[in-house]
């Protein structure tokens, strides 16, 4: 029996959602300065005119890296250039900071790195794509390097081969698809393909940043970016490494950190800076995807929708992020051979990992039925053990079923 | 139908959505009871010859636990006293069936069973809460109130032990519903199978890696008997979308509940950011993180008058009653002068019922 809204316990007004306020622009004064009108509303409820927006936005990019201090006077910077507007953004930031003559000239030395990776698109669109990133990058004045990802993982990621600097030598095959196919096992799902695919990514940016001298990366990851991929990364079981991969610096690599600059923005700012500013973007043509595939478009779905419900829902999320510490006692660990970070402790406390694998243990163990069962338990205890001595960590042990390579 | 995986010739009538394996029914039981077997074991959960209580709603995940604890209790000699502890929330057409479930349970195990009832304990049933503060944020009360009625509970009954129903999705969902409230305090201590109240009496979760749907298969192929309506009262909306989040995973992988528990198991807080320490409430004694215990101050607003006091910042609670107080010796009402004249507020429909002695006295089995 429904008895939703047969009953008169509420008053009227309760029952039904408070429709939100729509905000005007124009009875207001901006935010910030009260005095001009504004023409940009952050956060459904703050308003600013576009100076104010301006200065605020890069301000906030130039006070991350004034907290933090990754980066020190003349150090090499490896910039990731993924399209799209975060990209467009992060480069205009650094090129006017770099360009500034006041005290808070940014000093150091921006390289740009674009790794060709859309095995989705026909090879003349992504030669468009790469021909209009060299344009872009040679109008803000910094080196630009290209890779294929498809050609790296062909040569087991022996990156300083396949990095190029001129775009004639990056190359773009018609089946490299097939060809990124071949490294992972036919039957690898979605999910643990994207999974794979992102951990060489990273290290290649690493070997990189390595091989052309930058003590420092930057990523373009936004917000959202941040709060989907933190809890994909938990629903993967990657609990353990989560303040590396999506906190604020990534220093599992001794020589190199990334460091996630946007972290703190939204879409909504930089396209909008992007347009003030009227920087041309390179369009970023994705493939639709069902959001079912895998856990990655399911966990970006769920964050955008959320987001639109309750407007703190990324900003919890990356904050929790931002909170959260790699344990110190497992720093000397042995390291997993895909990801790079620690292994966990073994064989101390009862896990969730070792739970699964005694599950498995005794679902597939055939039952002597001529024992007692209090025998049977026992004999199947005595020959369970914990996989101790894997390379991998828990989460990238499943991965390797997937590889091919290794 | 596939064969079973342990290759006892067998037909296999179900896939376990852990481990992918298939299994037929004899073999299902003995890995389903022996992997509780192992949990128990491998994390120490009870010291042979304590005394447990079983946190029993009539649902399938606590009559499940209380089955298999007996089960276990006697094929592996733990040693162990095993009673029932339930709590009667007051919610007409929802608990007072499920009751009658557990009472069944008590008569089929032979287990002796505790009622606490909320009506008792706090002087108000959830009926009349409900009544009071509508349909929206009721599960507030009703959690914080249970938490505690189980911990009243266990301590009347001198047990060593309180053993819950938490299964792995409602672990995997609670790891979910604290990243996305940012709650770093609870996220780091969700996941642990033992945790402590502050009173001394350790809550366990045995079932803590059973996936819900083994639970109900068990429970389906035993034929046990368990309660399976939902509570009529509107379903917490925040833990709703943690909830609907981790199904839609579940279809995607069905390993990722045991993904997601690792991952609650290994992460770590940074050493700087502000945890609450747990203290005990200077009202009531109860284990809180707080001066006063959200429990005290749910009570509180309820008997001014004032439901929605406890919901919401804690830091506005201690303003909100400094000015009802002012409002109250302004009106000449009860709070300064005597109870029972008071026509001004709810206090005199409902008088306090927090005296524990009381409580016990009455309830005394």
């Amino acid at each position: 029996m429904c008895s939703v809204g047969d009953d008169n316990l509420e008053e009227k007004t309760s029952k039904y959602m408070e429709p939100v306020p729509k905000f005007k622009l124009d009875d207001n004064k901006c935010n910030k300065c009260r005095a001009s009108t504004p023409c940009i509303v952050l956060r459904g409820k703050d308003a600013y005119c576009q100076a104010c927006f301006l200065s605020g936005t890069t301000h906030k990019f130039k006070a991350f890296l004034g907290k933090h201090r990754f980066v020190y006077p003349n150090d090499k910077v490896l910039v990731y250039h993924t399209e799209g507007h975060p990209s467009t953004s992060l480069l205009h930031f650094l090129r006017s900071g770099l360009d500034l003559s006041t005290p808070k000239k940014l000093r150091f030395e921006p390289i740009v790195i674009y790794i060709e990776d859309k095995i989705d698109l026909s090879s003349e669109e992504r030669s468009d794509a790469a021909e209009f990133i060299r344009k872009q990058v040679e109008e803000y004045k910094f080196p630009l390097h290209y890779i294929s990802l498809c050609d790296c993982v062909k040569k087991n990621n022996k990156v300083a081969e396949c990095l190029v600097d001129d775009i004639s030598k990056l190359s773009i095959g018609d089946n490299d698809k097939e060809n990124l196919n071949q490294v992972l096992n036919s039957k690898a799902n979605t999910t643990n393909k994207r999974d794979i695919l992102k951990i060489y990514k990273k290290t290649i940016l690493i070997e990189a940043a390595k091989h052309l001298g930058c003590k420092v990366v930057f990523t373009p990851e936004l917000g959202i970016d941040i709060a989907s991929q933190l809890l994909t990364n938990v629903s993967l079981g990657r609990g353990i490494h989560l303040a590396l991969d999506v906190g604020i610096c990534d220093n599992r690599d001794e020589d190199v950190k990334i460091v996630r600059p946007l972290r703190h923005f939204e879409i909504k700012e930089l396209a909008m800076y992007n347009h003030f500013n009227r920087l041309e973007v390179v369009a970023k043509k994705e493939k639709l995807e069902n959001i079912y595939s895998s856990v990655q478009s399911l966990m970006k779905n769920f964050v955008g929708g959320l987001q639109n419900n309750f407007p703190a829902t990324i900003t919890t999320i990356v904050r929790t992020g931002d909170k959260l510490a790699m344990e110190k006692s497992l720093e000397d660990n042995p390291r997993c051979v895909l990801c790079r970070g620690p292994q966990e402790n073994r064989n101390e406390e009862l896990t969730s990992a070792e739970s699964t694998s005694f599950s498995h243990w005794v679902s597939t163990r055939s039952p002597q039925y001529s024992m007692t069962p209090v025998e049977r338990y026992e004999k199947s205890l005595e020959s369970f053990s914990v996989a101790g001595d894997s390379p991998y960590c828990f989460a990238c042990e499943r991965l390797s079923h997937d590889l091919v390579v290794s | 139908m596939p064969a079973c995986s342990a290759n006892c010739g067998k037909n296999a009538i179900l896939k376990r959505p852990k481990t992918g394996d298939a299994l037929c029914k004899e073999c299902f039981f003995e890995a389903f009871e022996n992997e509780i077997h192992f949990t128990i074991t491998r994390a120490k959960l009870f010291t042979p010859g304590s005394t447990v209580a079983v946190a029993a709603s009539g649902g399938k995940d606590s009559t499940v636990l209380a089955y298999v604890l007996k089960l276990l209790n006697e094929k592996y000699g733990y040693n162990l006293k095993l009673v029932l502890l339930s709590i009667d929330e007051g919610i007409t057409g929802y608990r007072d069936d499920s009751l009658e479930t557990v009472k069944q349970n008590r008569d089929d195990y032979e287990m002796p069973l505790k009622i606490m009832s909320y009506k008792d304990l706090y002087g108000w049933t959830m009926d009349e809460i409900v009544a009071e503060v509508g349909r929206k944020n009721n599960c507030t009360f009703c959690g914080v109130f249970r938490r505690q009625a189980l911990d009243r509970g266990a301590m009347l009954l001198k047990v060593n032990y309180l053993a819950t129903g938490h299964n792995a999705d409602d672990i995997a969902e609670t790891v979910l519903m604290n990243i996305l409230r940012g709650d770093l305090a609870r996220l780091n201590r969700c996941t642990s199978i033992i945790t402590d109240s502050g009173d001394g009496i350790p809550r366990v979760k045995p079932l803590k890696y059973t996936y819900e749907k083994e639970i109900v298969m068990y429970a389906y192929f035993r034929k046990l008997v368990y309660f399976s309506t939902e509570c009529i009262f509107a379903p917490n909306a925040y833990r709703g979308h943690a909830r609907v989040l981790l199904k839609d995973l579940e279809k995607v992988d069905p390993a990722v509940i045991m993904n997601i528990i690792q991952s609650g198991e290994s992460l770590c807080v940074n050493e700087t950011a502000n945890m609450p320490t747990l203290m005990t409430c200077e009202r009531c004694g109860y284990g809180s993180s707080q001066k006063i215990c959200k429990a005290c101050t749910l009570l509180e607003g309820l008997n001014r008058g004032l439901p929605r006091l406890g919901i919401g910042k804690s830091s506005k609670v201690k303003k909100l009653i400094e000015q009802d107080d002012l409002k109250r010796s302004a009106a000449g009402c009860c709070k300064s002068k005597n109870k029972s004249d008071c026509g001004n507020c709810a206090c005199n429909k409902n008088e306090i019922k927090r005296d524990l002695s009381k409580a016990v006295e009455e309830l005394k089995i």
